[in-house]
């Protein structure tokens, strides 16, 4: 072909012709840095995973707390997480909250997004900037928590849902979605032969949307999985905590130097021991999971979509 | 011109010029066709009003010697005492700077990283390096604070995976997690384990969005690796740096909560005091009570309204669209 190809060094077939090889050590200074990264990320959780199946025995053994292989597979802890003590109850909250949290959400943020989609409806520029508002400007931590004790929703895990159940983001996300990739003439064609707003939405809208729909709803689950300073906020006196306040709570315990006395007390108030690091780092892998379960499917869909809202705005 | 309008009335107008006038609908006849649309944004609307301009309004009491247990209309307004207390608080100051420096810290520290993670990977060609890469760098965005200061107390701290093995070659136990004066490293350390990789994701659809011929015609033209990474490369990306920036301005007060508020037991309150866990010890937990702690939310807010504004502006000054355009 060119006389590119004529060099004796190997060339990699998918390098385009005009595009000179890289010199041998930029190759290993890149490689060395990209390997040191992801590393630096996976042995973490490795570890992590390690620690978890370990047996009380070998974690002694290998000074109390983290092993890089586990010797002995023990499932100890994650029988205890399961066997039906205050840490299933604050699982199968969690669960419960990121499925019915998720499910709010969307049916808000589709209406919304639908409404929204359709340009020169009546009032449209309005509703629209009471959403892009809420960009530049947030209420504060304290009017919030506020209105949440006015509303009589204080200790109540409708907190936790309620106050973050529309993402005016992922409205516009999902508005920029309905107007550039479902082609108008289709809505159109849908109005002449008889289809009302809400049926075009069901039938027509929705069937075409449904990789999109499916990342926004993996995002607010996600969100709701990872709920934590809701908690804290506006749930402290529930018995039942969302997983990752019963993680803090573990991590506080073994974390050594009470700062304040009144939040050392609290830490202590749980009244049991202090769990052991194979229970804790259960507990990370029981938090953990759900997200590498949805995480095939984030990646198929999730980058591009969120891109493009991004930058479509 | 207004008398002629009033002299001639609508009915003895003459036959208007023939073009397609688009009749003006009355807003009772745009109800009847919109209203399904209009329900549909309802509920959204109630929510917002509920849960964001409800507490926006509730601001006000950062002017006003609030207390809960009066008629709201009974209670005095106090013009900027409150904000005359914030300033002179001996703890506010301190958490103000704290917050600054780890917003310069993200600005100075975060950006060029994951742009350079996300340069690397670009010139990597093999599919499956890339995508293999890619799913380890960005998956612990998805991890929540708590889990990631979990992770990093194991790893790093006192009797964590390092330190355990320091010790076992006769060195001193790590106290990395619980030192106030490494306090700023850890922080970024942690943005970097859990973060970089997420924004090398947006930097990554960028450079894919830009024209491989330019590349191509550069490199006919003799334009080496560098050259074509600092002439065509970086000024594809200009647009999304500078739309992150101006974001990032924006929120340069908001630098979160969770993280601070979890080390706070650690490090102590010092390092880890920033506004947002200032308000929730102050006035949430603490005694200080609901004006003082709106207004230092308040000031908060305001700030941060005006840097986006004013980011915004230059960023139209520098020729690049912002977040949102000129109207």
């Amino acid at each position: 072909m060119t006389a590119i190809d004529t060099k004796p060094k190997r060339r990699n077939r998918n390098r385009p012709v005009w595009d000179e090889e890289p010199s041998l050590g930029g190759k290993a200074v890149k490689a060395l840095f990209m390997i040191c990264y992801a590393a630096a990320i996976a042995l973490p959780l490795w570890a992590v995973l390690a620690t978890s199946l370990a047996s009380e025995e070998a974690l002694s053994r290998a000074g109390g707390n983290l092993l890089i292989l586990p010797t002995e597979v023990s499932f100890q802890a994650y029988t205890e997480i399961f066997s039906g003590g205050a840490l299933t109850d604050s699982l199968v909250l969690t669960t419960v909250l990121t499925i019915g949290g998720t499910a709010i959400s969307m049916v808000l943020t589709i209406c919304g997004a639908y409404a929204l989609s359709r340009t020169g409806s009546l009032w449209h520029r309005p509703i629209l900037w009471a959403i892009l508002l809420t960009f530049l400007f947030g209420p504060g931590m304290y009017p919030s928590f506020l209105v949440v004790q006015k509303l009589g929703l204080f200790n109540s895990y409708w907190s936790l849902i309620l106050p973050g159940a529309v993402g005016t983001f992922n409205i516009i996300i999902l508005r920029a979605f309905f107007m550039n990739s479902i082609p108008g003439e289709l809505i159109d064609a849908a109005k002449i032969d008889g289809a009302g707003e809400f049926r075009t939405l069901l039938t027509i809208v929705l069937p075409m949307s449904k990789a999109i729909l499916a990342v926004i709803a993996l995002f607010y689950a996600v969100g709701y999985w990872n709920i934590y300073f809701s908690a804290v906020l506006y749930t402290p006196g529930l018995d039942t905590q969302p997983i990752q306040v019963v993680l803090q709570r573990m991590l506080m315990s073994t974390q050594g130097l009470p700062e304040g006395a009144s939040a050392a007390a609290q830490y202590q108030d749980q009244g049991a021991a202090a769990p052991t690091a194979a229970l804790k780092m259960a507990v990370v892998v029981c938090t953990i999971v759900p997200i590498v379960l949805m995480y095939p499917f984030i990646q198929k869909h999730f980058t591009k979509a969120v891109i493009t809202g991004a930058i479509k705005g | 011109m207004a008398t002629l309008q009033s002299t001639a009335p609508p009915e003895a107008d003459p036959s208007p010029p023939r073009r397609i006038v688009r009749r003006k609908r009355t807003v009772a006849q745009r109800l009847r066709h919109d209203w399904p649309l209009l329900v549909l944004a309802l509920p959204v609307l109630a929510h917002l009003a509920v849960f964001h301009y409800w507490p926006t309004a509730w601001n006000i009491i950062a002017f006003m010697d609030y207390s809960p247990y009066r008629p709201f209309w009974e209670n005095p307004f106090v013009g900027f005492a409150w904000f005359e207390r914030l300033f002179n608080d001996p703890y506010f100051v301190p958490a103000l700077l704290n917050t600054l420096k780890f917003a310069a810290l993200n600005l100075l520290c975060m950006f060029p990283l994951s742009v350079a993670l996300a340069l690397a990977m670009n010139s990597i060609i093999s599919i499956k390096v890339r995508s293999t890469f890619q799913s380890i760098v960005y998956l612990p965005h998805f991890f929540s604070w708590v889990l990631v200061v979990t992770v990093f107390v194991q790893v790093l701290g006192a009797d964590g995976l390092i330190s355990n093995w320091l010790m076992g070659f006769g060195g001193e136990r790590l106290d990395f997690t619980a030192n106030p004066d490494t306090f700023t490293l850890l922080v970024w350390m942690q943005w970097a384990w859990k973060d970089a990789g997420w924004g090398m994701i947006i930097f990554l659809a960028a450079l894919a969005s830009i024209n491989p011929s330019l590349y191509e015609a550069a490199a006919s033209d003799g334009a080496n690796r560098w050259r074509r990474m600092w002439h065509i490369t970086l000024p594809g990306i200009r647009p999304v740096i500078i739309l992150l920036l101006i974001l990032q301005i924006g929120g340069i007060l908001s630098v979160g909560f969770e993280q601070y508020q979890l080390q706070r037991q650690a490090v102590g309150y010092q390092s880890t005091e920033v506004l947002d866990t200032y308000v929730y010890y102050q006035s949430i937990i603490g005694t200080q009570g609901e004006s003082f702690g709106t207004a230092a939310g308040l000031f908060k807010g305001v700030i941060g309204l005006i840097l986006i504004l004013v980011a915004n502006k230059i960023a139209h000054r520098l020729g690049e669209q912002g977040i949102y355009q000129k109207s």
